[in-house]
Protein backbone atom coordinates (compact mmCIF):
# COMPACT_ATOMS: atom_id res chain seq x y z
CA UNK A 1 0.00 0.00 0.00
CA UNK A 2 3.02 2.14 0.69
CA UNK A 3 4.39 1.56 -2.84
CA UNK A 4 0.52 2.43 -4.32
CA UNK A 5 0.68 6.01 -2.23
CA UNK A 6 4.09 6.56 -3.41
CA UNK A 7 2.99 5.81 -7.36
CA UNK A 8 0.16 8.03 -6.86
CA UNK A 9 2.42 10.83 -5.46
CA UNK A 10 4.94 10.49 -8.42
CA UNK A 11 1.88 10.28 -10.50
CA UNK A 12 0.48 13.62 -8.81
CA UNK A 13 4.00 15.71 -9.39
CA UNK A 14 4.37 14.59 -12.87
CA UNK A 15 0.71 15.82 -13.75
CA UNK A 16 1.39 18.95 -12.52
CA UNK A 17 4.64 19.45 -13.15
CA UNK A 18 6.52 17.86 -15.58
CA UNK A 19 3.67 17.22 -18.12
CA UNK A 20 2.99 20.73 -19.12
CA UNK A 21 6.70 21.24 -19.21
CA UNK A 22 7.28 18.99 -21.56
CA UNK A 23 4.72 20.35 -24.18
CA UNK A 24 5.90 23.95 -23.84
CA UNK A 25 5.97 24.91 -27.22
CA UNK A 26 3.18 22.67 -28.65
CA UNK A 27 1.14 25.53 -29.82
CA UNK A 28 1.27 26.68 -33.79
CA UNK A 29 -0.80 27.68 -36.84
CA UNK A 30 -1.44 23.80 -37.37
CA UNK A 31 -3.54 24.43 -41.15
CA UNK A 32 -2.12 27.69 -42.36
CA UNK A 33 -5.35 28.59 -44.31
CA UNK A 34 -5.71 30.90 -47.30
CA UNK A 35 -6.88 33.64 -44.80
CA UNK A 36 -4.05 32.94 -41.74
CA UNK A 37 -1.92 33.39 -45.47
CA UNK A 38 -2.77 36.37 -46.63
CA UNK A 39 -1.94 37.98 -43.43
CA UNK A 40 1.43 36.37 -42.72
CA UNK A 41 2.30 38.02 -46.55
CA UNK A 42 0.97 40.94 -45.63
CA UNK A 43 2.56 41.52 -42.44
CA UNK A 44 5.63 40.63 -44.28
CA UNK A 45 5.30 42.78 -47.39
CA UNK A 46 4.21 46.03 -44.87
CA UNK A 47 7.12 45.15 -42.32
CA UNK A 48 10.03 47.34 -43.88
CA UNK A 49 7.82 50.35 -43.87
CA UNK A 50 6.31 49.32 -40.39
CA UNK A 51 9.58 49.57 -38.71
CA UNK A 52 10.07 53.03 -40.29
CA UNK A 53 6.78 54.35 -38.70
CA UNK A 54 8.26 53.20 -35.56
CA UNK A 55 11.94 54.26 -35.75
CA UNK A 56 9.96 57.70 -36.50
CA UNK A 57 7.90 57.29 -33.20
CA UNK A 58 4.39 57.35 -35.40
CA UNK A 59 3.99 54.06 -34.19
CA UNK A 60 4.03 52.47 -31.05
CA UNK A 61 3.12 48.54 -29.16
CA UNK A 62 0.17 48.56 -26.95
CA UNK A 63 0.00 45.84 -24.62
CA UNK A 64 -2.33 44.08 -26.37
CA UNK A 65 -0.44 42.81 -29.00
CA UNK A 66 -1.26 45.85 -31.57
CA UNK A 67 0.28 48.65 -33.09
CA UNK A 68 -1.07 51.93 -32.26
CA UNK A 69 -0.79 55.33 -33.84
CA UNK A 70 0.85 57.61 -32.16
CA UNK A 71 0.82 60.75 -33.55
CA UNK A 72 -2.42 61.04 -35.86
CA UNK A 73 -0.16 60.26 -39.30
CA UNK A 74 -3.12 59.36 -42.21
CA UNK A 75 -0.26 57.04 -43.40
CA UNK A 76 0.41 55.66 -40.20
CA UNK A 77 -3.54 55.39 -39.21
CA UNK A 78 -3.63 53.05 -42.83
CA UNK A 79 -0.39 50.61 -42.22
CA UNK A 80 -1.95 50.35 -38.47
CA UNK A 81 -5.26 49.36 -39.48
CA UNK A 82 -4.07 47.03 -42.08
CA UNK A 83 -1.42 45.42 -39.87
CA UNK A 84 -3.75 44.97 -36.88
CA UNK A 85 -6.20 43.37 -39.26
CA UNK A 86 -3.56 41.03 -40.14
CA UNK A 87 -2.56 40.22 -36.47
CA UNK A 88 -6.13 39.68 -34.86
CA UNK A 89 -6.49 37.12 -37.94
CA UNK A 90 -3.14 34.87 -37.06
CA UNK A 91 -3.76 35.65 -33.18
CA UNK A 92 -7.59 33.99 -33.72
CA UNK A 93 -6.19 30.90 -35.97
CA UNK A 94 -3.84 30.32 -33.01
CA UNK A 95 -6.78 30.41 -30.76
CA UNK A 96 -9.31 28.11 -32.70
CA UNK A 97 -6.44 25.49 -34.19
CA UNK A 98 -5.05 25.05 -30.58
CA UNK A 99 -8.14 25.00 -28.86
CA UNK A 100 -7.62 27.79 -26.26
CA UNK A 101 -10.52 28.75 -25.31
CA UNK A 102 -13.11 31.65 -24.87
CA UNK A 103 -9.91 33.59 -22.79
CA UNK A 104 -7.16 32.27 -24.88
CA UNK A 105 -7.31 35.49 -27.01
CA UNK A 106 -6.60 37.18 -24.36
CA UNK A 107 -3.54 34.95 -23.21
CA UNK A 108 -2.54 34.94 -26.99
CA UNK A 109 -2.44 39.20 -27.52
CA UNK A 110 -0.79 39.06 -24.12
CA UNK A 111 2.39 36.60 -25.22
CA UNK A 112 2.41 38.36 -28.30
CA UNK A 113 2.58 42.30 -26.98
CA UNK A 114 5.84 41.23 -24.36
CA UNK A 115 7.11 39.48 -27.36
CA UNK A 116 6.96 43.07 -29.45
CA UNK A 117 8.24 44.78 -26.38
CA UNK A 118 11.62 42.38 -26.26
CA UNK A 119 12.02 42.74 -29.81
CA UNK A 120 11.70 46.45 -30.02
CA UNK A 121 14.38 48.70 -30.75
CA UNK A 122 16.21 51.11 -28.53
CA UNK A 123 13.69 54.23 -29.44
CA UNK A 124 10.87 52.82 -30.19
CA UNK A 125 7.45 53.19 -28.15
CA UNK A 126 5.90 50.50 -26.39
CA UNK A 127 3.55 50.35 -23.75
CA UNK A 128 3.90 48.26 -20.50
CA UNK A 129 1.52 45.95 -19.06
CA UNK A 130 0.46 48.98 -16.91
CA UNK A 131 -0.69 50.86 -19.71
CA UNK A 132 1.36 53.77 -19.74
CA UNK A 133 3.88 54.08 -23.12
CA UNK A 134 7.14 54.24 -22.41
CA UNK A 135 10.46 54.63 -25.26
CA UNK A 136 12.39 51.73 -24.91
CA UNK B 1 -5.91 2.08 4.24
CA UNK B 2 -9.01 3.08 2.02
CA UNK B 3 -9.21 6.63 3.35
CA UNK B 4 -5.86 7.17 1.62
CA UNK B 5 -6.76 6.00 -1.86
CA UNK B 6 -10.11 8.36 -1.68
CA UNK B 7 -7.87 10.94 -0.81
CA UNK B 8 -5.25 10.44 -3.16
CA UNK B 9 -7.65 9.87 -6.16
CA UNK B 10 -9.50 13.28 -4.77
CA UNK B 11 -6.28 14.91 -5.37
CA UNK B 12 -5.67 13.45 -8.58
CA UNK B 13 -8.91 14.09 -9.66
CA UNK B 14 -8.67 18.08 -8.63
CA UNK B 15 -5.04 17.92 -10.63
CA UNK B 16 -6.80 16.89 -13.69
CA UNK B 17 -9.29 19.73 -13.35
CA UNK B 18 -6.96 21.98 -12.52
CA UNK B 19 -4.72 21.45 -15.35
CA UNK B 20 -7.91 21.90 -17.94
CA UNK B 21 -9.95 19.58 -19.69
CA UNK B 22 -12.61 19.75 -22.62
CA UNK B 23 -15.22 18.51 -22.70
CA UNK B 24 -17.09 17.55 -25.68
CA UNK B 25 -20.92 16.73 -25.82
CA UNK B 26 -22.47 15.80 -28.79
CA UNK B 27 -26.37 14.94 -29.64
CA UNK B 28 -27.50 16.94 -32.74
CA UNK B 29 -24.63 16.25 -35.20
CA UNK B 30 -26.40 19.63 -36.71
CA UNK B 31 -25.86 21.22 -33.62
CA UNK B 32 -22.45 19.88 -31.64
CA UNK B 33 -21.90 21.38 -28.31
CA UNK B 34 -18.20 22.26 -26.75
CA UNK B 35 -17.60 23.17 -23.68
CA UNK B 36 -14.22 24.35 -22.49
CA UNK B 37 -13.53 24.45 -19.11
CA UNK B 38 -10.52 25.83 -17.37
CA UNK B 39 -8.12 25.99 -20.12
CA UNK B 40 -4.38 26.88 -18.75
CA UNK B 41 -2.17 28.13 -21.81
CA UNK B 42 1.65 27.21 -21.49
CA UNK B 43 2.82 30.98 -21.25
CA UNK B 44 6.29 29.79 -21.64
CA UNK B 45 4.78 27.75 -25.18
CA UNK B 46 2.83 30.32 -26.46
CA UNK B 47 6.00 32.42 -26.34
CA UNK B 48 8.27 30.58 -28.09
CA UNK B 49 5.39 30.08 -30.40
CA UNK B 50 5.14 33.79 -30.82
CA UNK B 51 8.18 34.53 -31.01
CA UNK B 52 8.63 31.99 -33.84
CA UNK B 53 6.02 33.42 -36.25
CA UNK B 54 7.07 37.56 -35.32
CA UNK B 55 11.02 35.76 -36.50
CA UNK B 56 9.11 34.41 -39.99
CA UNK B 57 7.72 37.90 -40.28
CA UNK B 58 10.56 40.20 -39.91
CA UNK B 59 12.61 37.76 -42.17
CA UNK B 60 10.48 37.45 -44.82
CA UNK B 61 9.92 41.59 -44.81
CA UNK B 62 13.81 42.08 -44.92
CA UNK B 63 14.21 40.02 -47.95
CA UNK B 64 11.61 41.88 -49.99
Amino acid sequence: MKRFVMFMTALFTFLTLAYPAAFAGKYDLKSITPEVNRALKGRQARYAQLQDMKRSGLVGENNKGFTASLKGDPAAETIVAAENRDRRVIYQALVDQNSLGPSGMMDVQRVFAEVQREKAAPGEKIQGPSGSWETK
Amino acid sequence: MMKRIRKFSGILMSALLIAGCTVKAVGDPDRPITINANVVIDIRGMKETATGIEDMVAQGGTRK
